[in-house]
C-alpha cells in the first residue's frame, strides 16, 4: 500500500516538472552572460542561451527534450532515439570518438558530451575551433539531476532543471525509505551479465547497481567498486544470484545461445530459468525516464521471482 | 630424473588448479563439490590439452620454418579466428556452440590460403613462405576485424575483443571430450615427426639423402601444427607466449632432440597453462585476469631462471 | 668377375626450369663396387646437377638414372638411404649437436618410426666412428672440431647408413693438404677394403687423378672425357675444358695438371 502511494507521488512530480517545463519554454531567454562549471571541472561561458545544441549524449538528448529545449538541438549521435522526436534530428555519428568535424558542420554554439577520457579531448578540441562544448558526467541519477540542472541554467529553463532534478533526487531518496528486507522478504539477489565468455558482469560503479538499489534488490556484485568486471564463472556460481539481469536491445523471443552452454548450467539462475531481459535504450544508462525504469524493474522482478 | 619432475610439476599444476579457486571450496567437498565437478575439473584438463597442444604446435613450427622466434600465432591462425568469430557475433548466430565453431571455421580458412601461398611452383611448400604469408593473412584479417568492429553500432562486437585476448572460461566437460576426440590424431603425427625434424635441421637436401620424405614431413607437420592451434585458438582464443617460449625451456633441459622434445613440450606447456590460468582466476580474486598475460608473467621468470642455469654449467 | 653394377646413368639430359640452356646434356655415369669415380669439371659443369639426377631427385628429360637395376625416381628415400650415403657440399648447423648424435643420424632408414634406437644401431656407429677414426671424438660437440675432423664425421654417418654407393660433393673444398690427403685415403681404402662403390665430385683434379679409378670429365652439361684418368686429362682436353693453358706432368704413373702462367705460355 505505502509502495503504491509511493510511486504516484513519483509520477506526479515528474508530470509537474513536465507541464512546467512546457510553459517555461514559451518565454524569451534572459539576455546576458550565462557561465556553468561542467564535470570535466572547465568553465564554459555563454553570452546567451545557446540556440543550435548538439547533444553527444542520448541521455542529454532526453534531457533537452523534458526541459523543452528540444526544439534547440541541430545535432544529435545515432543512439539518441528517444523521445520519438529526436530521430529527425540530423545524426552526427555514434558518438563514441566524436566526429569533429561532423558535430562543425551542423554549426553549434553548444556542444554537450559525456564525460570519458575520448570526449575531454573532443571538447578541448572544439573549444579551439570556437565551440562551447560541455561535459557532463552520467553514472549514475545524481549525475543526471545534476546535469538537469545544469542544462536548465544553459538553456535559460532553470525552473524546469530544478524540478526535475528534485524529481530524480527524490527517486533516489526514496530507495531508503524502502522496507526492510525479512525472513519472510528477503532481497532479491540479481547479477547483470554483459557477456557469456569471459564473464563480465556490472559492480557498484554503474547505473544498473543503482537501480537494484532503488528496486530493493542486492547486486551480488556490489562489493567489487568497478562499473564492469571480468570474473570467474564459479564466483557467479558461488555468490548463487537468485536471477539473472541481462540487457538486449532488440525483441527477438529467443533467450541468448550461451545459457545453453554445459558450463553454464552450473548457475541455479539458468537452470531455474529466471533470467530478466531489460532493454538497452531504457536501462543500460541514467535519464530522465529513470521513474519509469525503477517501476518496470520492479514489476519484471516480481514477475520473475513470485 | 627429469621426466620425473615434470610428471610431479604436471600433477601439481592439476591438483591447484582444482583444489584453487575464488570461490572457497574446503577439501573435504571437493569430490562432491559442483563447482569442482563441473567447472573446475574440465577447466584444468582443459587447459592442460590447449597449452600441451600450442607449446607442440610451437615447437613442430620452430622446427619446420628453422627459426627459433616461430610460434603459433604466425600462422596466421588467430586472425581467422578472430573474423570468424566476429562475423558469427555480427550475424546474429545464437547457438551456444556458434562461437567456437566460427572461430574454428576462419583459422581454417587462413590455414587454407596461407597453405596455398606457400606452394611455391605448386608442389613443395616453402617454409619461409609459410611464415610470411601467415603473418600477412593474420595482419589482414585482424585488420578486417578490427574494421568490422568499429564501423558496427553493436557493443557485443566490442566484447568479442574480450574473448580474443584469451580465456578458458568457456571450459566444460562438452569442450574436454571434444578436443580429447580431436587432438590425438594432429598429436600423434607430430610425435611421429620427431626424427625426420631432426633430419631436417641439417637441410631439405641433407635430410633428403638421410631418408627423410621431406615434402610428406613438411606438409603433415604443418597441418598438424596448424589444426592443433586452430582448435586451441577456437577453444579459448588467443593465447600468445605458450607456443614460443615451452618449446625453448624445454630444449635447456632436454637438448635438441625431438623425440625426447616434443613430448616434454606437451607436458610443459599443458603445466604452464593450467598452473597460469590458476593464477588468473586467484590472484585478483573475484576479478579474473586474461589468461595470456599470466602465461607471460609466469613464463618469462621461469625461462630467465633455466637460461642462467644453462649459461652458468 | 665383373664388379657389382651399383649405380647406372645413362645419356641423361636436364634443363632447370625457365633456363635456356640444358643443365645436363646426354651424359652417363657408372659407379662399381670397389671402384672409385671421380666426377671433374669447372664451376657451373653440371656435376652437382648429374648428382641430383642419379639420385632421383630430379627427373631427367631423356636418358635414365637406375640404382641397382631400379630406376631411381622409383627408390623411396627411405630405401635408397640405405643404398646410398651422401657427403652433402654444405649443411646447416641448426642446432648444437654431438659426434655420436651426428653420426646416428645415418640410421634413421633403419629405425622404425616409434621404436628407439637397437643395439644394432649404436654398433652401426661404431664401426662408422671406428672405420673413419674419429672414436675419441664421440662425445664432442661438433662446432669443437677442426674442419678435417668434421668432414671426417660426416662421412661417418655416410657410412653408419652401410651403404653401397658413397657419394662425396667436394668434400675437400675448405680442409688443407694434410686433411685433403687423409680424406682421400680414407675413401680408397673404403673403395678397397669394404668393397663400397665411391663417386667423388671434387674441383681438385689432380688429387682425384691419383686417387680415381676412372674420371668423367664435364664441361657446360656435356662429357668431355670418361675413362681412366691418364686417357681422359690430356692437355687438349684439360686446356679446352678449363680454359687455362696447363702442362701435363706424370707423377705415380697418374697425369698432373700444372696451369702455366702467362709468360710460361709461348716458353
Amino acid at each position: 500500500m505505502r509502495r503504491w502511494a509511493h510511486r504516484t507521488h513519483l509520477a506526479g512530480s515528474l508530470l509537474f516538472a513536465v507541464a512546467a517545463c512546457g510553459r517555461e519554454s514559451r518565454h524569451a531567454p534572459a539576455p546576458g552572460r550565462i557561465s556553468v562549471v561542467d564535470d570535466a571541472g572547465r568553465t564554459v561561458a555563454l553570452a546567451q542561451p545557446p540556440t543550435r545544441i548538439v547533444s553527444l549524449s542520448p541521455a542529454v538528448t532526453e534531457l533537452l527534450f523534458a526541459l523543452g529545449a528540444g526544439d534547440r538541438l541541430v545535432g544529435r549521435t545515432t543512439w539518441c532515439d528517444y523521445p520519438p522526436a529526436a530521430r529527425r534530428i540530423p545524426s552526427v555519428g555514434d558518438g563514441l570518438n566524436p566526429n569533429i568535424e561532423a558535430v562543425a558542420a551542423r554549426h553549434p554554439d553548444l556542444v554537450v558530451l559525456y564525460r570519458s577520457a575520448l570526449n575531454e579531448t573532443a571538447a578541448a578540441q572544439l573549444a579551439r575551433l570556437g565551440i562551447a562544448a560541455v561535459v557532463v558526467q552520467q553514472d549514475r541519477l545524481e549525475d543526471i539531476a545534476r546535469a538537469a540542472r545544469l542544462l536548465g541554467h544553459l538553456t535559460g529553463t532553470d525552473r524546469a532543471g530544478a524540478s526535475l532534478a528534485a524529481a530524480l533526487e527524490q527517486l533516489v531518496a526514496s530507495s531508503r525509505m524502502l522496507p526492510p528486507p525479512s525472513p519472510g522478504r528477503p532481497r532479491t539477489r540479481v547479477a547483470f551479465v554483459v557477456w557469456d565468455n569471459p564473464p563480465v558482469v556490472i559492480g557498484a560503479g554503474s547505473y544498473l547497481d543503482e537501480l537494484a538499489g532503488l528496486v530493493g534488490a542486492a547486486n551480488v556484485f556490489h562489493d567489487i567498486a568497478a562499473a564492469s568486471v571480468t570474473v570467474g564463472l564459479e564466483t557467479i556460481v558461488s555468490r548463487d544470484p537468485d536471477l539473472l539481469v541481462l540487457l538486449r536491445d532488440s525483441a527477438t523471443a529467443e533467450p541468448p545461445g550461451f545459457l545453453r552452454r554445459p558450463e553454464w548450467r552450473a548457475v541455479r539462475a539458468v537452470r531455474q530459468a529466471r533470467i530478466v531481459y531489460l532493454s538497452g535504450s531504457l536501462f543500460a544508462r541514467p535519464g530522465p525516464r529513470a521513474a519509469e525504469a525503477v517501476a518496470e524493474f520492479r514489476r519484471r522482478l516480481e514477475e520473475a521471482m513470485p | 630424473m627429469r621426466w620425473l619432475g615434470l610428471m610431479v610439476v604436471v600433477v601439481l599444476a592439476l591438483a591447484l588448479a582444482v583444489v584453487l579457486g575464488p570461490a572457497h571450496v574446503s577439501l573435504a567437498d571437493l569430490t562432491t563439490s559442483d563447482i569442482v565437478r563441473s567447472l573446475r575439473l574440465p577447466r584444468a584438463l582443459l587447459a592442460f590439452l590447449v597449452g600441451g597442444s600450442l607449446a607442440l604446435a610451437g615447437a613442430g613450427l620452430q622446427a619446420l620454418v628453422r627459426n627459433p622466434l616461430a610460434d603459433p600465432s604466425l600462422l596466421g591462425l588467430s586472425g581467422g579466428a578472430g573474423l570468424g568469430a566476429v562475423l558469427a557475433i555480427a550475424l546474429h548466430v545464437n547457438s551456444p556452440w556458434a562461437l567456437p565453431l566460427a572461430a574454428f571455421a576462419g583459422a581454417l580458412g587462413a590455414m587454407a590460403l596461407v597453405y596455398r601461398l606457400g606452394l611455391v611452383g605448386g608442389a613443395e611448400l616453402d617454409p619461409r613462405i609459410l611464415i610470411l604469408a601467415g603473418v600477412a593473412v593474420g595482419a589482414f584479417t585482424a585488420a578486417v576485424t578490427t574494421a568490422l568492429v568499429s564501423l558496427s553500432d553493436a557493443a557485443e562486437l566490442r566484447n568479442a575483443f574480450l574473448w580474443l585476448w584469451g580465456g578458458l572460461s568457456g571450459a566444460s566437460w562438452d569442450s574436454v571430450l571434444l578436443l580429447c576426440v580431436y587432438a590425438p590424431l594432429p598429436v600423434a603425427v607430430l610425435l611421429a615427426a620427431a626424427r625426420p625434424l631432426d633430419l631436417l635441421a641439417l637441410g631439405e637436401e641433407p635430410a633428403r639423402h638421410l631418408g627423410a620424405d621431406v615434402e610428406a614431413v613438411k606438409r603433415r607437420v604443418y597441418l598438424a601444427a596448424s589444426l592443433l592451434t586452430a582448435a586451441a585458438v577456437a577453444v579459448s582464443g588467443v593465447i600468445g607466449f605458450v607456443g614460443l617460449v615451452v618449446p625453448h625451456a624445454m630444449r635447456l633441459l632436454w637438448g635438441h632432440r625431438h623425440r625426447p622434445l616434443l613430448p616434454a613440450a606437451f607436458l610443459g606447456g599443458g603445466a604452464l597453462l593450467a598452473l597460469s590460468d590458476t593464477v588468473a582466476r586467484v590472484a585478483v580474486a573475484p576479478r579474473e585476469l586474461p589468461v595470456g598475460i599470466v602465461t607471460a608473467l609466469i613464463g618469462v621468470p621461469v625461462f630467465v631462471l633455466l637460461l642462467r642455469r644453462w649459461t652458468a654449467s | 668377375m665383373d664388379r657389382e653394377l651399383i649405380l647406372d646413368v645413362r645419356a641423361v639430359s636436364y634443363r632447370y626450369p625457365e633456363t635456356a640452356r640444358d643443365a645436363l646434356a646426354g651424359v652417363s655415369l657408372v659407379a662399381r663396387a670397389g671402384e672409385v669415380h671421380a666426377v671433374l669439371g669447372p664451376n657451373g659443369s653440371g656435376k652437382t646437377t648429374l648428382l641430383r639426377v642419379a639420385l632421383g631427385l630430379a627427373r631427367p628429360a631423356t636418358g635414365s638414372a637406375a640404382i641397382l637395376g631400379q630406376p631411381a625416381a622409383a627408390w623411396s628415400r627411405r630405401d635408397l638411404a640405405r643404398i646410398v650415403g651422401v657427403v652433402p657440399q654444405r649443411e646447416d648447423h641448426l642446432f648444437p649437436q654431438r659426434v655420436r648424435e651426428t653420426v646416428l643420424l645415418g640410421r634413421y632408414p633403419y629405425l622404425s618410426v616409434w621404436g628407439a634406437e637397437r643395439p644394432e644401431d649404436q654398433a652401426a656407429v661404431d664401426r662408422a666412428l671406428a672405420r673413419c677414426d674419429v672414436s675419441s671424438l664421440a662425445t664432442r660437440w661438433i662446432w669443437t672440431l677442426s674442419g678435417g675432423e668434421y668432414q671426417r664425421v660426416r662421412l661417418a654417418r655416410a657410412l653408419a647408413q652401410e651403404p653401397k654407393l658413397l657419394v662425396l660433393d667436394e668434400p675437400t673444398a675448405s680442409l688443407d693438404v694434410r686433411h685433403e690427403m687423409e680424406l682421400f685415403e680414407l675413401v680408397r681404402a673404403l673403395a678397397d677394403q669394404d668393397g663400397l662403390a665411391v663417386v667423388l665430385i671434387t674441383h681438385h683434379v689432380n688429387l682425384a687423378a691419383r686417387f680415381a679409378d676412372r674420371v668423367l670429365l664435364l664441361a657446360d652439361g656435356r662429357t668431355a672425357g670418361d675413362g681412366a684418368p691418364a686417357d681422359v686429362l690430356t692437355r687438349e682436353t684439360v686446356e679446352r675444358v678449363f680454359a687455362w693453358p696447363v702442362s701435363i706432368a706424370s707423377f705415380d704413373g697418374r697425369p698432373q695438371m700444372i696451369p702455366l702462367r702467362k709468360q710460361e705460355e709461348h716458353s
